[in-house]
């Protein structure tokens, strides 16, 4: 499963990815850099301890500033994370409006700059954003 | 079906038992309405039953009232108080209209009065059966999916659907009179604009839902953040490593196809970034249209490496995948030693499926009659069958001991039909053993193959064997002392069960490693021509006597039939494989690492092309070039994979003269068969000669 895991990680553009549980939203596992895809919003918020609470990790000592930057990387996973599941149960509920027999199988979310490869699972579900191919 | 013919009679049953009830109430008020003739009592009873009407009609719908002015036109709403009493409703206005006669008791809204009256007493009625056709009962049914909480809504959403269109089929309107057809027609609009309406309410009903759902989770996001252990419980169960190995494969898939192609290329944009598809880009041989092309390397660094590759095979059903065998990695003594890895055409990092074994696999090939099936023999001398919905382990597996094989197996079939079929193994002790697919536990039939008499020695160690396209009881094996012998599976006409001790087909010196029948499907019949590799570094092509022909002929024991044809090369040839849609097109694979592929149609003295597979990303160690095995895929005959001592599959394709079943001429068959029939002439004024 590492194995897997970790060759997903190296392949050519791919950006982060994140496995959650389908039915609450929970993180389960990521990987990658999230916070470049979309920076955690609500980190000045959350960010209690820390002054310089901004994402730009420039600021702070050199301890501080792991520390702010894992939180981002957290939070900016948990809030794509919510995106994502938000934007999945719309596109299912599209899917069991037009048949209550069918099921989701692959998102494909194509957009100018990245992809967004989702696979729900009925438990589970993957997301992979990763570089299109130049274009 | 029958349960809801069951639901539509239970109901008839209770509106005929509501119907009679009614009827009997309503006699009685008339009677107890003669009794007491006062007006004024009358006006004043009549007050309180409108008064109470008016609040249990009130409270339960208001919209009733005016459904109970015309309950035929109204459509019944899916709701089976309401719409029973709509029912009861237009019966009412016939059974009520005697009352309304009656002097002293004109009043308009007299109809609605008694209409939910029968609503206290539906459910105290026993079901009677009685046959009467009511269209609404329909509303009846979706009742229950109606009520139940939110969960359920899209799967009523669905039974309304179903119902709507069953609507025609489950009214039997042969026994409806063409009024009755009418209003059918009409409740049957009603009840479809209901249902447009409801579906809208359920559909923002969904709506709400998931904004409120979605809205929850943004909210409580923090707060179900799962704790250490959680997770670990998480992604420890076996349903997460399930998971991540199924998304992972799909992932990787749509990535690597993306890479290929890109779908949203704009072609308009940009020309000049479009790479140069010229015939020198990547690792190409071969020219123009005879042109061979390296697609694909597969290679797993942690189950390939250090084994080789000893048998390639595509699948017939799904012509992306590849199986590959390998032999021990002799660096891992905890791995299993043979594996066999499935790689997909559209998946490149990693095999679709790993199947292991206890042993080295020298031997496996896909089923051709079950596309799940894949069938393998070892070195320990087990057949093994594995099924790509099972995991990594045989399904199936042949006693060591016993009646089965105790010598490497090299070679394994399956022959026969979609309905009747065998696995058929040899092992180097010169044992054949014929297998149930369903039942490995004993061979069906077993024999045992020896040297004919002129030879000294009794063994035959088979290396190969292979069948022809028409009879599965007739094969050839190549043998290590190198001559290929014809068997028969069966006592027949002058031959007995076993090695054919008429003809053998010698002309090879060293061991033979593969034998090829053509696979022979066009207007010209060449299955009778084969395709030998051997240690002894050429290819020889044969044709070879019908076995039923061989019967007929009165020779001497043991002739030899010399080859047709040689092709002799500059090193050991491992394998020689027939097109499997061109007539004259094989391809072969040497220990110099090169693939050649041969059209005797135009050539037969050296190959039109040839190629080597791109190095490995390992580096080579001396020696490792060295190219075991051959595979074309069998559909459209375009694609070839290869492998050998340095464990990676190489895919090519081939140009549209050497593949692909669009571009084969009729012509080429019949010069294939010109030029066997020259060789026929050469060979026998040779042995006149002699």
């Amino acid at each position: 499963m590492e194995e897997a895991l970790h060759r997903l990680s190296k392949k050519p553009g791919v950006k982060a990815w994140l496995m959650l549980d389908r039915t609450n939203g929970a993180v389960l596992k990521t990987n990658g850099q999230i916070a470049t895809v979309r920076p955690a919003k609500s980190s000045a918020t959350a960010n209690g301890n820390s002054s310089s609470s901004l994402p730009t990790p420039t600021g702070g000592s050199f301890s501080t500033d792991v520390q702010t930057n894992t939180n981002n990387e957290t939070l900016a996973a948990q809030e794509l994370a919510s995106l994502v599941w938000s934007f999945l149960s719309s596109a299912g509920g599209l899917i069991d409006d037009i048949d209550s027999e069918d099921e989701l199988k692959l998102l494909r979310l194509r957009t100018k700059k990245q992809e967004f490869v989702i696979v729900p699972e009925p438990k589970y579900l993957l997301v992979v954003i990763h570089d299109t191919p130049p274009a | 079906m029958q349960q809801r013919r069951d639901e539509i009679l239970a109901k008839k049953a209770k509106l005929a038992e509501l119907k009679r009830q009614r009827e009997l109430r309503a006699t009685q008020t008339n009677a107890g309405r003669l009794a007491a003739p006062t007006s004024g009592q009358k006006n004043d009873r009549k007050r309180e039953i409108e008064d109470m009407i008016e609040r249990l009609v009130g409270d339960s719908r208001p919209s009733s009232i005016a459904g109970a002015m015309s309950p035929g036109r109204r459509g019944s709403r899916p709701n089976s108080v309401l719409s029973g009493g709509e029912l009861s409703a237009a019966e009412n206005s016939e059974y009520t209209s005697p009352t309304n006669a009656h002097p002293g008791l004109a009043v308009p809204a007299q109809p609605q009065v008694l209409t939910t009256v029968p609503l206290q007493t539906i459910f105290e009625c026993p079901p009677s059966p009685v046959k009467e056709t009511f269209s609404y009962s329909k509303g009846v049914q979706t009742t229950d999916d109606w009520t139940p909480p939110a969960s359920a809504r899209p799967r009523a959403i669905s039974e309304l659907d179903d119902d709507d269109l069953n609507a025609p089929t489950s009214t039997p309107s042969k026994r409806m009179s063409r009024w009755g057809r009418g209003r059918e027609e009409e409740l049957r609009q009603n009840i479809r604009n209901e249902i447009e309406e409801e579906l809208k309410a359920a559909r923002d009903l969904v709506a709400d839902g998931v904004l409120q759902s979605s809205s929850v989770a943004a909210s409580n996001f923090p707060a179900r953040a799962l704790t250490s252990e959680e997770l670990a419980a998480v992604t420890a169960s076996d349903e997460f490593v399930d998971f991540v190995e199924r998304s992972t494969k799909v992932i990787e898939r749509a990535l690597d196809m993306g890479n290929e192609y890109d779908i949203l290329t704009d072609y308009s944009l940009q020309a000049h970034d479009i790479e140069d598809e010229d015939e020198q880009a990547g690792n190409t041989g071969g020219k123009g249209r005879r042109r061979v092309k390296e697609i694909v390397q597969f290679y797993d660094d942690r189950w390939s490496k250090k084994r080789m590759i000893s048998s390639l095979d595509f699948s017939p059903k799904y012509p992306e995948l590849v199986l590959a065998s390998y032999t021990k990695n002799p660096s891992a003594p905890h791995d299993p030693d043979g594996i066999i890895q499935v790689w997909n055409q559209h998946l490149h990092d990693r095999p679709e499926f790993l199947f292991h074994a206890q042993s080295d696999i020298l031997a496996a090939k896909f089923s051709p009659f079950h596309p799940n099936l894949i069938i393998g023999g070892t070195y320990s001398g087990q057949v093994l069958l594995w099924d790509t919905r099972a995991k990594t382990a045989p399904v199936q597996k042949t006693p060591l001991t016993g009646s089965g094989h105790s010598h490497p197996v090299y070679s394994v079939d399956i022959v026969g039909t979609q309905n009747a079929n065998n696995i058929i193994s040899v092992s180097t002790d010169g044992a054949l053993c014929v297998w149930s697919v369903d039942m490995l536990s004993q061979p069906q039939e077993s024999l045992t193959l020896t040297t004919p008499p002129p030879n000294k020695f009794e063994d035959l160690a088979p290396t190969t064997m292979a069948f022809p396209q028409a009879d599965p009881t007739y094969f050839l094996v190549g043998s290590e002392e190198g001559p290929i012998y014809p068997c028969h599976r069966y006592d027949r006409a002058g031959a007995k069960a076993g090695v054919d001790s008429r003809v053998s087909y010698k002309g090879h010196a060293a061991p033979v490693v593969s034998v090829d029948f053509h696979p022979a499907r066009g207007p010209v019949d060449l299955g009778d021509l084969i395709l030998s590799s051997s240690l002894d570094w050429s290819v020889k092509l044969w044709k070879v006597r019908a076995p039923a022909a061989t019967s007929t002929i009165v020779e001497s024991a043991g002739t030899a039939i010399p080859p047709l044809l040689e092709f002799v090369r500059e090193d050991v040839v491992y394998d020689a494989k027939w097109s499997p849609v061109r007539p004259g097109v094989f391809a072969l694979v040497d220990g110099a690492g090169s693939l050649e592929l041969w059209d005797i149609t135009v050539e037969t003295e050296i190959p039109v092309a040839k190629i080597s597979p791109t190095p490995g990303k390992g580096g080579r160690q001396l020696l490792s070039k060295s190219l075991n095995k051959v595979a074309w895929e069998t559909t459209d005959g375009k694609r070839l994979a290869t492998g050998g001592i340095d464990a990676v599959v190489s895919l090519f394709e081939v140009g549209p003269d050497l593949g692909g079943k669009e571009a084969v001429r009729n012509d080429e068959w019949t010069s294939v068969k010109k030029l066997v029939a020259r060789l026929e002439a050469i060979s026998a004024g040779v042995i006149g000669v002699a």
